[in-house]
C-alpha cells in the first residue's frame, strides 16, 4: 500500500468523522430543553430579519427539512449569525483563527522541546534523584488547573513586576514603523501565555516521553554500546535519539489534535483574542448561534490534525504503507 | 481474603501511593468535618462586614473574600463539592466506559466494531468544549455539571475493559461456564464484571482528578453552580473580583493549591493501583 493510498483510505474516514460530527453538532443543539427558534434567532433582532433566518434555516420547518437546510448553509460557508456581534459565525471564528494558532503552536513547541530534554535526562538516570524529581514535577504539572498557573503567572511577572503587557494580543493604539516592531510587540505580549500552557500540558508529555525513552534504554544495542565503551555523547545521538525519533514523532503528532480546545481557559484568563476566548463570551452572552458554529469548527479542526498526524506518520513509518 | 491482603501488601511498598492515600484521606476528613473545623459560616448573608477582601490576620487566617467571608471556612466547604462532583462524575464515566467496554470485548463481531467505532468518534471530540456547549445548553446547575463531565471522558475505560474482557472470555472457567448453558447477562454479571473489577477501579481512581480539574474549569468559566461552593467556584469569584490586578494572592492561592494536591493524590494513588492491576504495566 503506497503513501497515496494511505492518503485516500484516511481522507475518507476523516470526511466521514466531519459529517457525524455536523450531525452530533446540529442535534446537540436541538434536541435540548428550550425553544430552538428562540435560541437560534435573537429576540432583539428585528421581525425582518428574524424572517429572513427562519426562512433560510428552515427553522418553521419540521426537523429533517431544518438539517438538510442546515448541510445546505454550511456548504456555502454559513454557520449562522451571531446575536451578539450581529455578525457571520464564520467570519468571527476565522478572524480569530491565527491567534489560538499562533498560541497553541508556539506553546506545544515548549511543551515537545521541555519534554524530551528532561525526558531524555530522568530516563539516562533512571531512579536517580533527578529522575524522580522531574516525575514528581511531571505529576504536579498534570494535577494542576492550567489558567490558576495562568492566573499566578500574570500576577507575578505581568502585573506585580510589570515586565508583560497583561492583556491581548497587540498594544492596539501603537504604530508600528516596520514588520518587526510589530512581531516584537506581539511576542511580548504572546509570551506568558505561551508560558502558561506550554509549562502547564507538560505533565503528560514528560511521562509518556520518559516511558518511551526508558524502552529504548533498556534495548539490548544500548547495552553492547556501552559495553564497547562507546562515550555518552556517542550513545546518546547516535543510538537514543535516532531510535527514539519514531516513537517521539508519533507521541507529537498524535497529542497535536488533544491540544486544540484546551486553551479555552487560557485565552481568557489572558483576553487573548482566539477561539476559545470567543466560546467564552459566546456561553456569557448566551449567543449559541455562535457557540454551535465554533464548536464545529473546532470539532473539524481536530479531525484534520489527527488526518495530517496520520498521514504525516504514514510517511514516516513504512510499516504503516505496506502492511 | 487473602488476595485483599496481598493487594495490601503491595501497595504498601508504593511511596507515591502511599503519599497519596494520606493526602487524600486528610482532605476526605477535612471536608467530612467542614461543618465542626470551619470558623465561620459561609452563607452569602454571613460575611463579616468590616472585613471585605482583607489579607490574612489572627482573626481570618487565610483572609476574607468579597462578601467578608472566612477563605479558610470557604475553603473546608468547597472540598466537599469538588470531592462530590468529581466522585459522583467518574461513577457516570465508569458505568458508560464499562457497559461499552464489556459489551464490545464480550460479544465481539458487529456489536464490537460499531461500539468501538462510536468511542473512536467520541475520542476526537475536544473533551473541554464539548463539556462547555453541553454545561450551557442544560444550564449551571450542581447536577448538570456532574451528568455533562461524565458523559465526557468515558472513552480510555472502554477500551481498557474491552482489551481485558477479549482475553478474559477465552479463559476455560468463562468456556465452562458457557458449556454449561449460563446465559450471557449471567457470565457477564458473575464471571466478567468481578474479574476486571480492580481494573475499573483503579481507571475511576486516575479519572477522579481529571474529573476534578474539569469541574474547575467549567465553574472557572462560568458554568459553575453559585449556590454549590466549590473550590473552582471560589477560583472564578477570585478572579472576577480583580485579584489579579489589585493582588488578592490569598483568595487566588489556597483554593487553586487544594484543586492541585487533591488531584494530584487521586494521581499518585491512580499510578499505584495502575502497577499492581494492570496486566500490561505488570508483565514489563
Amino acid at each position: 500500500m503506497g503513501m497515496g493510498r494511505v492518503v485516500a483510505k484516511r481522507g475518507v474516514y476523516a470526511i466521514m468523522l466531519i459529517f457525524i460530527m455536523t450531525i452530533i453538532n446540529f442535534f446537540l443543539f436541538r434536541i435540548m430543553p428550550g425553544d430552538p427558534v428562540a435560541m437560534m434567532v435573537s429576540p432583539s433582532i428585528t421581525a425582518e430579519v428574524r424572517q429572513i433566518l427562519l426562512t433560510k434555516f428552515g427553522l418553521d420547518k419540521p426537523m429533517h427539512i431544518q438539517f438538510i437546510k442546515y448541510i445546505q448553509q454550511l456548504l456555502q460557508g454559513n454557520f449562522g449569525l451571531s446575536f451578539t456581534y450581529q455578525r457571520p459565525v464564520i467570519n468571527l471564528v476565522l478572524e480569530r483563527v491565527p491567534n489560538t494558532v499562533l498560541l497553541l503552536l508556539s506553546s506545544y513547541v515548549i511543551t515537545v522541546i521541555l519534554s524530551i530534554i528532561l525526558g531524555l535526562i530522568a530516563a539516562w538516570r533512571r531512579g536517580g534523584k533527578l529522575d524522580i524529581s522531574f516525575t514528581i514535577f511531571g505529576l504536579w504539572m498534570h494535577s494542576m488547573p492550567i489558567f490558576w498557573l495562568g492566573g499566578l503567572l500574570l500576577l507575578f511577572f505581568s502585573v506585580r513586576l510589570g515586565l508583560f503587557p497583561v492583556i491581548g494580543v497587540s498594544t492596539p493604539w501603537l504604530k508600528h514603523e516596520n514588520i518587526f516592531s510589530y512581531m516584537a510587540d506581539v511576542a511580548h505580549h504572546l509570551f506568558i501565555p505561551m508560558m502558561t500552557l506550554g509549562i502547564g500540558n507538560i505533565g503528560g508529555m514528560f511521562l509518556i516521553t520518559r516511558n518511551s525513552l526508558l524502552d529504548i534504554f533498556s534495548e539490548d544495542y544500548i547495552m553492547t554500546a556501552k559495553a564497547l565503551g562507546l562515550s555518552n555523547r556517542t550513545i546518546l545521538f547516535h543510538n537514543v535519539l535516532r531510535n527514539a525519533m519514531l516513537p517521539l514523532s508519533t507521541i507529537i503528532l498524535m497529542r497535536l489534535g488533544f491540544i486544540i480546545g484546551g486553551a479555552v481557559t487560557t485565552e481568557t484568563v489572558f483576553t487573548w483574542p482566539g477561539v476559545g476566548l470567543l466560546i467564552y463570551n459566546a456561553v456569557m452572552q448566551e449567543d449559541y448561534p455562535l457557540l454551535q458554529g465554533a464548536f464545529l469548527i473546532i470539532t473539524i479542526s481536530a479531525v484534520l490534525a489527527n488526518f495530517l498526524a496520520e498521514v504525516i506518520y504514514g510517511y514516516l513509518d513504512p510499516r504503516v504503507r505496506y502492511e | 481474603m487473602r488476595s485483599i491482603r496481598k493487594f495490601g501488601e503491595q501497595y504498601k511498598e508504593s511511596k507515591l501511593g502511599l503519599l497519596g492515600l494520606s493526602i487524600f484521606l486528610l482532605f476526605v476528613f477535612a471536608s467530612a468535618f467542614a461543618g465542626v473545623l470551619a470558623p465561620y459560616p459561609i452563607g452569602p448573608t454571613q460575611g463579616d462586614r468590616n472585613y471585605i477582601l482583607k489579607p490574612p490576620s489572627s482573626k481570618y487566617l487565610l483572609g476574607t473574600d468579597e462578601l467578608g467571608r472566612d477563605m479558610l471556612s470557604m475553603i473546608l466547604y468547597g472540598g466537599k463539592v469538588s470531592l462530590t462532583i468529581g466522585i459522583l462524575a467518574t461513577l457516570i464515566t465508569a458505568i458508560i466506559g464499562t457497559l461499552v467496554g464489556v459489551t464490545a470485548g464480550y460479544f465481539g463481531g458487529k456489536t464490537e466494531e460499531i461500539l468501538m467505532r462510536f468511542t473512536d468518534v467520541f475520542l476526537v471530540i475536544p473533551g473541554l468544549p464539548l463539556m462547555i456547549v453541553l454545561a450551557s445548553l442544560l444550564g449551571a446547575t450542581f447536577w448538570n455539571m456532574i451528568l455533562v463531565i461524565g458523559i465526557q471522558g468515558w472513552t480510555g475505560t472502554a477500551r481498557v475493559l474491552r482489551a481485558q474482557v477479549l482475553s478474559l472470555k477465552e479463559k476455560l472457567f468463562i468456556e465452562s461456564a458457557r458449556s454449561i448453558g449460563a446465559s450471557d447477562t449471567r457470565i457477564i454479571i458473575k464471571h466478567i464484571i468481578p474479574n476486571v473489577l480492580p481494573l475499573i477501579v483503579a481507571q475511576m481512581v486516575l479519572r477522579i482528578g481529571s474529573s476534578i480539574l474539569s469541574a474547575s474549569s467549567l465553574s472557572f468559566l462560568g458554568l459553575g453552580d453559585p449556590t454549590h461552593m466549590s473550590w473552582g467556584m471560589t477560583l472564578h469569584y477570585a478572579f472576577s473580583v480583580g485579584s489579579l490586578f489589585s493582588n488578592f494572592y490569598w483568595y487566588l492561592i489556597p483554593p487553586g493549591v487544594c484543586i492541585t494536591l487533591v488531584v494530584l493524590s487521586f494521581t499518585f494513588i491512580g499510578y499505584a493501583l495502575d502497577q499492581i492491576v494492570n496486566p500490561r504495566i505488570r508483565e514489563r
